[in-house]
């Protein structure tokens, strides 16, 4: 809550509805990595706005996920410069390696795979964002990396 | 080796760090500007120094900051565009993520010649440790009484927030961008009014992008008339240029607009030539949505002559055949790459990244995604490549924003210099799903002027 209210701080007075867009990444973060109705209507009635309003926002943006998405949610650049730099066989490979499709999430959760549209990292193609963090100059190898790297993190937290 | 002038502290080690950043020199221009200079008197250097916009549009930057209405009472707002999120560019993270003090240091000083009191960063959403690093510049700023109340017994308050975006490149165009500040879609508004007269929350709004701001640092510094002398023409000062593709060494140069377009490709101060010993095919230089160019018109223009890094020479020819230096996003492709294949990436993330509010460009980059899908994937008509130039036509020149030109110029582009290699896909629609098309004759010297 000081979070939401630091947010709210930084616009000028009776132009809270400004403080939307962080505060749905902040409840994203915060309500397991995806805006619930719920959590969309919890918003809405903190900044005294209508739920159409944080509806409208929330469908709008890419970054928000509007259903649920494993531990780690792997978002791979596909557009030109990174499909320049082979960017479809790293797709490939990770469709082949988690057993799912684009979209899709891991039977254990684990793991959900999308592709982005540029991401501003084309000098380090191949790349995905994880999280926080891009992963750039993908390889085979390297994605064999992260998952391990992932399912390891997973089991030292649990 | 020219010039550089943003980069040039950029390897200092720690430069990220106030303390580093004062010892290099950082922070002068702001003490320049509060202490000897009226607000008008910066904007006057800025005029002076010939600084073009470096988002895209290359609109001049002081002329910009001279529009801004003034009235009585009414807040005016300095608002910077992080959302780099044109293909092939990623100068602006590089900034940010390395010389964050450098953006801090300049929307100082441009919030005082404006009289922002309130100055906003929107960054991208997916830059979120970017966020990071400018918050904790901007925490150093103020602890070192650069930002906040009377700043150096100056009288000029200044304050600077940080507002992540969620991923839309629609809001890199300055009133989707106030939009989705306000926390809206980022829906662009018709202009008029501009944000120079009702900009964010309704008032008078600067939106400049992050290597603009950065310029001013250097402008202030060393003056707008030194500035000037740097570069050639129009296109004075330095650009970032980052480079992307088929190339040995991607990454963000600092380039003085002198060099030409072979030296930077070639060159190993540079781009070190094409990768894996492969030879140029196309260049897009300056982000997607410039117009693509066949080798042999991107070294040299349809007169002959050299082509240079700059303003003025890469828009040589106009769109029949020359291109546009755009956001600097330098994107090559080598011998191997296919034209349809990339162009129709490039129709795809248009269509995924139109807001939807005008139906050329809401229904046409659609239009344009499918059949370019048909053309790559051995399904096309020789009829989908004029249906295609078609669609382009009633899209360009026909939206709000331009969103629409940006999706219809690599399309045309695209089809007017490689047509022949969109035909091979149509008539040899089962090759062409097992090899390229290749070189071709995109790299021969070309001994007619290309006609219009």
């Amino acid at each position: 809550m000081a979070e939401f209210n630091r947010l709210v701080a930084r616009y000028p007075e009776g132009k809270q509805k400004s403080a939307l867009l962080p505060a749905l990444h902040l409840a994203q973060d915060t309500f397991g990595g995806w805006l619930s109705s719920e959590t969309m209507d919890y918003v809405a009635s903190l900044l005294h706005i209508e739920p159409i309003e944080v509806y409208e926002v929330a469908t709008f943006y890419s970054m928000y996920n509007l259903k649920p998405v494993g531990k780690y949610l792997f978002e791979v650049c596909h557009t030109g410069p990174c499909m320049l730099n082979g960017s479809d066989n790293i797709i490939d490979y990770i469709k082949e390696k988690l057993g799912i499709k684009v979209g899709e999430t891991t039977a254990d959760g684990m793991f959900t795979l999308k592709t982005v549209e540029c991401l501003g990292a084309c000098g380090y193609a191949p790349m995905m964002q994880m999280g926080k963090t891009y992963r750039e100059h993908l390889t085979k190898e390297k994605v064999d990396a992260i998952i391990a790297e992932c399912r390891n993190n997973a089991v030292v937290k649990n | 080796m020219g010039r550089k002038l943003l980069l040039e502290k950029a390897h200092v080690e720690n430069i990220r760090l106030y303390d580093v950043y004062r010892r290099e020199g950082g922070y002068r221009s702001v003490e320049k500007a509060l202490k000897t200079m009226a607000p008008d008197a910066v904007t006057e250097e800025v005029k002076k120094s010939g600084l073009r916009g470096r988002g895209g549009a290359g609109f001049p930057a002081g002329m910009k900051w001279s529009f801004l209405a003034k009235p009585e009472g009414v807040p005016r707002y300095l608002v910077v565009n992080a959302d780099e999120s044109e293909p092939g560019t990623f100068k602006d993270r590089y900034l940010m993520e390395f010389l964050p003090h450098l953006l801090i240091e300049g929307m100082i000083v441009s919030s005082y010649a404006l009289g922002s009191n309130n100055s906003y960063i929107y960054i991208r959403g997916e830059y979120a440790w970017i966020v990071d690093i400018l918050e904790k510049a901007i925490t150093e700023a103020k602890q070192n009484g650069w930002l906040g109340k009377n700043i150096l017994g100056s009288g000029f308050d200044c304050d600077i927030h940080v507002q992540r975006g969620a991923g839309a490149y629609i809001c890199g165009e300055e009133t989707a961008l106030i939009e989705s500040l306000e926390g809206k879609r980022g829906n662009p508004r018709i202009k008029p009014p501009f944000p120079a007269v009702k900009g964010v929350w309704g008032c008078p709004t600067v939106v400049n992008n992050v290597e603009t701001i950065a310029a001013v640092v250097p402008i202030i510094n060393e003056g707008g008339d030194e500035y000037a002398k740097i570069g050639v023409g129009k296109s004075t000062g330095t650009k970032l240029i980052s480079a992307c593709g088929n190339i040995n060494k991607p990454g963000v140069y600092e380039i003085d607009m002198t060099i030409s377009v072979e030296d930077f490709i070639y060159s190993d101060e540079w781009c070190g030539g094409i990768a894996n010993g492969k030879k140029l095919k196309a260049c897009i230089p300056g982000g997607s949505s410039v117009p693509i160019l066949p080798a042999n018109l991107l070294l040299k223009t349809a007169k002959g002559e050299t082509r240079y890094m700059n303003y003025e020479s890469l828009s040589d020819g106009g769109f029949a055949s020359g291109s546009m230096m755009g956001s600097g996003g330098f994107i090559v492709l080598d011998e191997d790459q296919c034209i349809v294949r990339n162009t129709y990436s490039l129709a795809r993330f248009y269509r995924h990244e139109s807001c939807g509010q005008c139906s050329p460009c809401r229904e046409g980059t659609g239009w344009m995604e499918k059949i370019l899908w048909r053309l790559e994937n051995g399904e096309g008509k020789m009829s989908d490549i004029d249906l295609l130039w078609d669609i382009q036509r009633k899209i360009e020149g026909n939206t709000i924003c331009p969103l629409g030109d940006a999706a219809a110029w690599p399309v045309a582009a695209a089809i007017r210099h490689f047509r022949d290699e969109f035909e091979w896909h149509v008539n040899h629609a089962q090759e062409a799903q097992v090899r390229n098309f290749g070189l071709g004759h995109y790299a021969d010297e070309i001994h007619i002027p290309v006609s219009t």
